[in-house]
């Protein structure tokens, strides 16, 4: 047990006195982590577009980024073909995986400091049900199999997520925000859209239902490029501001929304702006992907277990967690019963959970 | 050099909670805050903080500032805040939950000097002896000291401490009141405490401030203040009041409680309720 020192030679000085240690090296760990993770997310990356029912080798991969820069067209037929899967199927596919994953756990990242609560996920709020209230809207109406069948799924999924997150901000303000209302709120939108979506279901034909369903699980087998360059423009805009905000965020997440404010936080107003961002950013992940879920409760404990919990360097390695689970996942779906896929939001629970239970028991064994 | 509140409305809804409270704080000085359960303690020093809004009255620093009216995180600059209780939901390290203070001063990343602060306010509290251990896995007490150290490190020129010893064994109460009182006249810092202990008021205090129902009904010197009719209008409580070493002290008094403790405990008997409830589980 450790004693207060009274001794008042010590009281009078608070900036200067004692040993002045470099503080510098103090976020070494977290760093480096960050940069091995992100190296880590290039390789898992590169394998996972070499992976495939038509096999490509790593030369073909750089050959194809190198055509797309010099914008040279191959004249040999087979290489043509080759290059057109992987920059057209392949890249999208493993970026989206990338972008999505990142998207969601930095969503959850954010929804569980601003909640403080560890159980939050991006889908607290409501927005999975809603946005599967939407897309099944879309399903019922276009068709399961009508060529704009996509692009209307999206726009009816991003739809319902904004209505919803809408919902929840303006019921949950009059309570001034208070995480406890957001979530009771959210709870009672996500039973009202799960209980639409059930109408839908119950009266649906077997070939409507399947597709509701199939959107449900979770997958980026439809992945197209514009979905990846609006995720990216997303992350590029949000992410800034995440990390300006990554003080305030550590204020309301440890030391409470009163004490908050008196560290100079407008609590009220970083929560109102981060869970609109949080909320966008799962709004238009699951749009293009349908619900993936796991990643998005899961990737920041990883984190957290990792590089701890400071949100300065958690949002960050979230990011990568995610990007990694789905990447990796999306690979094992492709794997397994090749020719066939498994979609990456039934593998990234699979895989996912293995590693979530190992760190929580051996973090557990390190404590006792 | 004052902190001056002058009528001082504060409600909750329409109810009101602190009513009309006038009080002033001089650099150097602790002030205990004094009352009942409910009185209006914690309202009144959550509002100085800037927590909650006042309907009526101001707040003023060094007779021009206002307080209310400042920018949330220069008002950070001046006052800190220690709350009467702190939940945790994530692990941080007492280091990183102490830098929290420095909040209002950095950006995104801490600078040396910010720091320096983070440590100064560590050693003060006995909490470099801890390491790097994370606040989840605190007690109480030592969770109160690391709450007292991110105020600390804040810098203030107004510290607002909220019964911060209420989790403390007496060692602890002592070395908490020991810092509050040492910071506040070493750094020359306007302390505001609210505390239940008479008699550790009467001991560590400048000054003590009595709020009954959201009013001041008495502030001055304990010594001063303290007398049986204050007291017992205050908690309804019967008072004898000595002196000690020159401090006020405060002894409730209860006939009763002392009667029962020279009564011998007798066997119990039987009451008609038991042998009914016996009789019945007979039959
Ligand atoms: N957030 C709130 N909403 C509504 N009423 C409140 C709120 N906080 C406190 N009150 C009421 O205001 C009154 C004063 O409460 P306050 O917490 O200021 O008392 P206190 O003097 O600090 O009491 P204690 O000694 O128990 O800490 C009480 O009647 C309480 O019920
Ligand atoms: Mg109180």
């Amino acid at each position: 047990m450790s004693s207060i020192q009274t001794d008042p030679t010590l009281v009078g000085t608070p900036a200067g006195g004692g040993r002045p240690r470099r503080q510098r090296d103090r976020y070494a760990y977290q760093n480096t982590a960050i940069a091995l993770g992100l190296v880590a997310v290039l390789v898992t990356a590169i394998i996972g577009v070499q992976i495939g029912t038509s096999g490509a080798t790593f030369v073909n991969v750089l050959e194809t980024f190198w055509g797309k820069i010099t914008g040279v067209v191959p004249t040999d037929r087979a290489v043509l073909q080759v290059q057109t899967v992987i920059w057209e199927l392949r890249v999208p596919r493993v970026l989206l995986a990338i972008f999505g994953g990142a998207a969601l756990a930095v969503a959850g990242t954010l929804f569980q400091g601003l909640l403080r609560n560890p159980l939050v996920s991006p889908y607290t709020l409501g927005i999975a049900p809603a946005a599967a209230f939407g897309a099944s809207l879309a399903i019922v109406i276009f068709g399961a199999t009508a060529g704009s069948a996509t692009i209307s799924l999206v726009i009816g999924a991003l739809l319902f997520s904004f209505l919803n997150t809408a919902l929840v901000l303006s019921l949950a303000s009059t309570r001034n925000l208070n995480p406890t209302s957001l979530i009771l709120v959210g709870i009672a939108l996500s039973q009202l859209f799960g209980a639409l979506t059930a109408c839908i279901q119950y009266f649906a034909e077997d070939e409507i239902l399947a597709a509701i369903v199939r959107w449900t699980w979770g997958s980026v087998n439809n992945s197209a490029w514009y979905q990846v360059l609006v995720l990216l423009v997303l992350l590029g805009i949000t992410f800034p501001y995440i990390r300006f905000r990554s003080g305030a965020l550590n204020a309301i997440a440890f030391a409470g929304d009163d004490s908050a404010k008196t560290l100079g936080v407008a609590v009220s107003r970083v929560r109102l702006e981060s869970i609109a961002i949080a909320a966008t950013l799962t709004a238009v992940t699951i749009a293009f992907t349908g619900i993936i879920g796991f990643v998005g409760l899961v990737a920041p404990h990883i984190a957290r277990l990792v590089v701890g919990s400071n949100h300065r360097f958690l949002t960050t390695f979230s990011a990568i967690i995610g990007a990694l689970l789905l990447v990796v996942s999306d690979a094992v779906g492709r794997l397994v019963i090749s020719p066939g896929v498994i979609p990456v939001g039934i593998i990234d629970a699979l895989v996912g959970a293995p590693i979530f239970l190992y760190l929580i028991l051996t973090r557990q064994k390190a404590i006792e | 050099m004052t902190l001056t509140i002058d009528s001082l409305v504060v409600g909750y809804g329409k109810r009101e909670v602190v009513k009309g409270a006038t009080l002033d704080v001089s650099k150097g000085e602790l002030v205990g805050l004094l009352g009942s359960n409910g009185s209006g303690k914690s309202t009144l020093i959550k509002t100085i903080a800037g927590i909650n809004r006042h309907t009526r009255g101001t707040i003023t620093w060094n007779g021009g500032t206002d307080l209310a009216n400042l920018p949330r995180r220069e008002l950070a600059k001046i006052v800190a805040y220690v709350p009467q209780s702190i939940g945790l939901s994530f692990a941080l390290d007492i280091k990183e939950a102490v830098l929290l203070g420095r909040t209002p001063y950095f950006g995104t990343k801490p600078r040396d000097e910010d720091w320096q602060h983070v440590e100064a306010a560590m050693r003060l509290l006995g909490l470099d002896e801890l390491g790097d251990r994370n606040v989840t896995e605190l007690s109480g007490g030592q969770g109160q000291r690391v709450l007292i150290a991110r105020a600390l490190a804040q810098d203030p020129e107004i510290l607002l401490l909220d019964e911060p010893t209420s989790a403390l064994d007496i060692r602890y109460q002592w070395q908490t009141l020991s810092v509050a009182r040492e910071v506040t006249r070493k750094n020359n810092v306007a302390g505001v405490i609210a505390i239940h202990d008479l008699n550790q008021a009467a001991r560590f205090t400048d000054r003590v401030v009595f709020l009954h129902d959201g009013e001041v009904i008495g502030d001055g010197r304990p010594a001063d203040v303290y007398s049986p009719e204050l007291i017992k209008r205050v908690y309804g409580v019967d008072v004898e009041i000595s002196t000690y070493k020159g401090f006020a002290q405060v002894h409730p008094l209860s006939e009763r409680a002392e009667h029962l403790l020279r009564t011998p405990p007798v066997a119990p008997a039987y009451t008609p309720v038991f042998a009914e409830a016996r009789l019945e589980l007979h039959a």
